[in-house]
């Protein structure tokens, strides 16, 4: 066996870059596997990063000291803050990527790694001893040995590309599935499903006339903020030359189209059998599902600053090359427009994430994670939010640290860790911001307030990153105290503390310190409209935040309540047989967390509840 | 299908002798055990009354037979069915025969699972409402494997096994303990899930507007409007209008469930104890013992319209140096204090005193009615020379305004005597939830004003979150355990 890892990480998608990169700079000696260094961070569906409620999970791996904000930052080529008419908690920060720079970005922070060592070849096997794992072949016949081991292989377990009736064995366009990996897995008593993705075709941009197309009326041009709004606590003002997007729309033609060819749609006619995201559903699925409506929304994304490829969002599909060419004709503009790539669903194997612990280490095998799309998530910012998590585990694991946490009301991160394993996946999983319960305290604004003192104490924040935190909590709580004792006269004339002016509707911190109002007030240069959003909104909602901080408290109790190690379920009266199987499954760790197990009655809970202290292990 | 862990068993029936009493069985092993009592070997007929004999000691016998699944282990029942001098008591214990240890004549039906009362598999004994054989009825049926209930576990399995939602449950207790047929019928009513459809209704209205409101926020780009901004406010208006209305009966409802308390009060001498007959008299007497008012004074519990009213005969209250009458004076200050309403009672034939006038301005704040007693006699004042407003005359001798007065009484209290439809809403607990839900969408709808701009959603999604919070633990979807031990402690053993 050759050289001994601390972590080896499989993969190096978003999950995997993330893991890689937290464990290397907690210490440990890490060894990267992935098949080509050329598809590091690689972006094979929407060459974005963020959206709603996504981007509250990259500002949260931002908090805690990962990549993803900043490799966007210095690559993104349009901003948008989506939901920027309504309130703090859903303001969304999105931006399309340079996508090949994005992953050359990436690929550069790891190799400034002294700790990361790259292993390129197809990973094979685990290998197991004791209940324990000890490292991992490569289908090569190279063996590697570690203490930990996180898998993020994405969509290649026994992955299957279907373009109409075509079908390969393919993790992603033109590369190799992985299935040893996946027979390895499920050797070991894993539960396991199939799931579908899909992504649209891509068209060449010369090809396409943009100018005359919007001088026809045919296409509205979609400009990003100016200025961008930045992802990462850390980054300066964003100069980089910002690009267009163009939205059109489809037409009767196209549902025409797609009705009379819909046999030959391997999602309609039963040659995939995995299970899509409802969220992001292929074209196929938006015509038969939305049958009232006329016309479907499209967007046509540049991928790059350089590149010929337009990504056509809205348009994923899985239908026969010829009539994905038909379709596309058929949008009003792109008559002409050239396919270079056609679009493709692709099926693959997951691990149901109830084998997990909320480390994201599996219940069978110590020492082995799993993160990103092999848990049945969707998207890349669920995979890189995963991959921080189990990074941070993994090096904790091997340098006999406590391990790394969240929880659902200290960020979206925690919320997703625990409804994955807690509740399983029945389909591919999105963030939302609805699944968060107390989304009025899970803003953009505040994520390094909540989560950049987790990330230090857990060793991934780094200095620099920590005076400008301090700095910035500095500067909150000064800002907090000023608005309270500053005097500011209201339209009645009378003189009131400006925080009180600042619940009227209509009144804005910015106006008034643009008019000289609040002399005092603390701002950073780079940083100044996120401490503006967090004072005044903390200000602004403070009864709406109260409420929800006391409602955390008061199921607090309940909540954390703890459920010992091996606590014999079946031995607590009156709960069905159903719900004991449940919970001897999840085994979950909280009563809170029980509450959430699909089937658990709340009754159920109420049982339990009472005999916890009873009944003895 | 539910299968619970353990068996239950319990004496469902009043304590006490009677024509009939009921053992009943619920859990996995409920057949079994119940096969092993009437030593039946081919199982019970499901649904089907069934004539058997219980007998103790024959029942090791056939438990083998039996088709259930078996039994836990738990004491042999080969040292006699309960072990103690039960058996030298039995009659015919000690003889040999078809006959050994038969204790009695009972009626046997099997409910298998889930078509049970809790969901389980259930077997019922009918027996002869003999304390002490249905005593050891219970006691040989522990001794096959179950374990007695706790108080009200029954209905908690009924409700932990989803056949009936916490307010049915709770209706279980109010009709066992109804008084009235009002009571009896509002209970019934609860029961058969008229307050849970209510609630349902206002849930399935908050659910879907949460739902557009939600996907309005999580899919901001998609160009779908989920709602238009003007129906939320219109959606909102409906929602209140819905908790509205429940809560206006919630006054009356409450009062029919729990009655109230009417304290007569006044001056020694002037007849109080002669117009408390008189009302007793003209109402329907309930013969129970009426929780929570003080011994000394006299109370009778009676049904006015329906309603359950506790009249409490007070001792009179006035100025004294007389510590035992002081004494009595405090308590019927107590009365006072948490009665609903007081009649206070100043003689007819008599001149006014200043301790009426007192009397009067004292209670001022309590919701009243002042009576005029000995209308028979000549009247020595009138109603302006009190300057207290109407007042009712009766005489308790005659009966002359008796009617009138208790009319009088329902109207003070606004409890009109039963209606078409009886409140859908009586509980305390029902009440302060749906008003927490109200108070939530008070919230909601003032958000979406805020001067016409309104509030963003999320916002009024956290206070429509949190309406719909309160409604999930009326029905019990959201429960604690402490709110569950106390309701379901409240029932009896074998309930």
């Amino acid at each position: 066996m050759r050289d001994r890892f601390d972590v080896i990480v499989v993969g190096a998608g978003h999950a995997g870059c993330e893991a890689a990169y937290a464990a290397a700079r907690l210490g440990a000696r890490v060894g990267l596997c992935t098949l080509s260094t050329g598809t590091v961070a690689h972006m094979p569906c929407n060459p974005a990063i963020g959206g709603t409620a996504k981007g509250h999970l990259v500002r949260e791996i931002d908090a805690l000291g990962g990549l993803m904000g900043r490799a966007i930052d210095a690559t993104g080529i349009q901003f948008k803050l989506l939901n920027r008419s309504r309130g703090p908690a859903v303001w969304s920060p999105r931006a399309q990527a340079d996508k090949k720079i994005y992953g050359r970005w990436m690929r550069a922070a790891l190799d400034g790694e002294a700790n990361i060592e790259w292993l390129i070849g197809r990973a094979g096997g685990l290998l197991v001893a004791h209940g324990r794992v000890v490292g991992l072949t490569l289908e090569e016949g190279d063996a590697y040995r570690c203490r930990a081991l996180v898998v993020t292989a994405g969509t290649f377990l026994n992955g299957m590309i279907h373009i109409g009736p075509e079908q390969s064995a393919s993790g992603r366009a033109g590369e190799p599935p992985s299935h040893e990996l996946a027979e390895s897995l499920k050797a070991n008593g894993f539960e396991w499903g199939r799931l579908k993705t899909g992504t649209p075709p891509r068209l060449d941009r010369h090809s396409i006339d943009f100018t005359r197309s919007v001088a026809e009326g045919r296409f509205q041009p979609e400009r990003g903020d100016d200025p961008p709004v930045p992802f990462s606590f850390l980054s300066p003002r964003i100069e980089r030359l910002q690009v267009e997007c163009h939205l059109l729309h489809t037409n009767q033609r196209v549902r025409e189209l797609v009705e009379a060819n819909l046999h030959r749609s391997p999602l309609f006619n039963g040659q995939i059998r995995g299970i899509g995201p409802r969220y992001c559903p292929s074209l196929e699925d938006k015509i038969v599902r939305f049958a009232d409506r006329e016309r479907h929304q499209v967007f046509l994304e540049p991928e790059g600053l350089d590149v010929r490829e337009i990504y056509v969002n809205g348009f994923s599909t899985s239908l026969p090359r010829d009539v994905q060419e038909a379709l596309v004709h058929a949008l009003p503009g792109l008559e002409d427009a050239e396919l270079i790539r056609p679009g493709y669903a692709v099926e693959y194997d997951f691990i149901q994430p109830t084998e997990l612990t909320r480390r994201l280490e599996t219940k069978r095998i110590a020492g082995l994670f799993l993160a990103g799309q092999v848990n049945g998530t969707s998207g890349y910012e669920e995979a890189a939010a995963q991959g921080i998590v189990a990074g941070i585990n993994a090096a904790h694991l091997t340098m006999g640290r406590e391990g790394f946490e969240v929880r659902r009301d200290e960020g979206y991160v925690g919320i997703l860790v625990d409804d994955l394993i807690t509740k399983g996946c029945l389909e591919p999983y999105r963030m939302f911001t609805s699944r968060a319960e107390h989304r009025l305290l899970l803003r953009i604004d505040n994520a390094d307030l909540r989560l950049t003192p987790r990330g230090r104490s857990a060793g991934l924040v780094d200095d620099e990153r920590w005076e400008r935190f301090r700095a910035r909590q500095d500067r909150h709580c000064h800002n907090t105290r000023l608005l309270h004792e500053t005097l500011v006269r209201s339209d009645s004339g009378d003189r009131v503390p400006a925080s009180q002016l600042l619940r009227q509707p209509g009144v804005r911190l910015a106006s008034l310190i643009g008019e000289g109002l609040v002399p005092g007030v603390s701002l950073d240069e780079a940083a100044a409209s996120i401490d503006i959003a967090s004072v005044e909104t903390e200000i602004r909602y403070a009864g709406y935040i109260r409420r929800q901080q006391s409602e955390i408290e008061r199921a607090g109790k309940e909540e954390r309540r703890r459920i010992p190690l091996d606590f014999p379920f079946e031995r607590v009266p009156g709960l069905s047989r159903e719900v004991v199987q449940r919970l001897g499954q999840v085994r979950p760790d909280t009563l809170g967390q029980a509450l959430r197990i699909p089937g658990v009655t709340p009754a159920a809970v109420a049982v339990l509840s009472a005999y916890i202290g009873r009944l003895t292990t | 299908m539910f299968a619970v862990t353990d068996t239950i068993v319990a004496v469902a029936t009043p304590p006490g002798p009677g024509g009939i009493g009921v053992v009943r069985l619920s859990g996995p092993d409920a057949h079994a055990i119940a096969c092993a009592l009437i030593a039946r070997d081919g199982g019970l007929q499901p649904r089907h009354a069934t004539r058997a004999t219980v007998r103790l000691g024959a029942a090791d016998l056939a438990r083998d037979a039996c088709t259930a699944a078996a039994a836990r282990s738990g004491p042999h029942l080969g040292r006699g069915a309960t072990g103690d001098d039960a058996q030298d008591t039995v009659p015919g214990s000690s003889r040999a025969g078809t006959d050994r240890g038969a204790i009695d004549q009972v009626v046997a039906t099997y409910f298998p699972a889930p078509h049970s009362y809790t969901g389980d598999h259930v077997v019922e004994l009918s027996a002869h409402g003999s304390p002490i054989v249905l005593r050891l009825i219970v006691r040989a049926a522990i001794d096959g494997g179950a374990r007695l209930a706790e108080p009200g576990e029954f209905t908690l399995r009924a409700f932990l096994n989803s056949r009936i939602d916490l307010p049915q449950a709770e209706a279980v207790g109010d009709l066992i303990a109804a008084v009235t047929p009002l009571q009896a019928r509002v209970a019934f009513d609860q029961l058969q899930g008229t307050l849970t459809q209510a609630i349902a209704g206002i849930d399935a209205a908050l659910f879907d507007l949460i739902a557009r409101l939600e996907a309005s926020v999580d899919f901001p780009d998609e160009g779908y409007h989920f709602i238009e901004p003007e129906q939320v406010g219109a959606a909102l208006d409906d929602l209140s209008r819905r908790t509205r209305t429940l809560l206006a009966e919630a006054r009356r409802g409450r009062l029919i469930r729990e009655g109230f308390q009417v304290a007569i009060v006044g001056r020694p001498n002037v007849g109080k104890s002669s117009l408390f007959n008189a009302l007793v008299g003209a109402s329907r007497a309930i013969v129970t013992d009426v929780p929570g008012t003080t011994r000394d004074l006299v109370t009778e519990t009676v049904d006015l319209a329906g309603l359950r009213v506790t009249l409490v005969d007070t001792a009179g209250i006035c100025e004294t140096q007389d510590s035992v009458e002081a004494e009595g004076v405090a308590r019927s200050r107590g009365a006072l204090g948490s009665a609903d309403l007081a009649l206070i009672v100043v003689d007819g034939s008599q001149a006014l005193d200043e301790s009426d006038r007192d009397l009067v301005l004292q209670i001022i704040d309590n919701t009243r009615l002042i009576v005029s007693t000995k209308l028979d006699l000549p009247a020595a004042w009138t109603s302006s020379d009190l300057g207290a407003g109407p007042i009712v005359s009766v005489s308790a001798r005659t009966g002359e305004g008796v009617e009138e007065l208790r009319g009088q009484i329902l109207a003070t209290l606004e409890v009109e005597p039963a209606l078409a439809d009886p409140p859908a809403i009586t509980n305390v607990r029902h009440i302060a939830l749906v008003e927490r839900a109200q108070e939530a969408l008070m919230r909601a709808r003032e958000a979406t004003l805020a001067d016409g701009v309104g509030l963003p959603e999320e916002f009024v999604l956290a206070d429509l979150q949190q309406a719909r919070a309160a409604l999930e633990e009326i029905t019990g979807r959201r429960a604690s355990d402490a709110v569950l031990a106390e309701i379901f402690s409240r029932f009896c053993i074998g309930k």
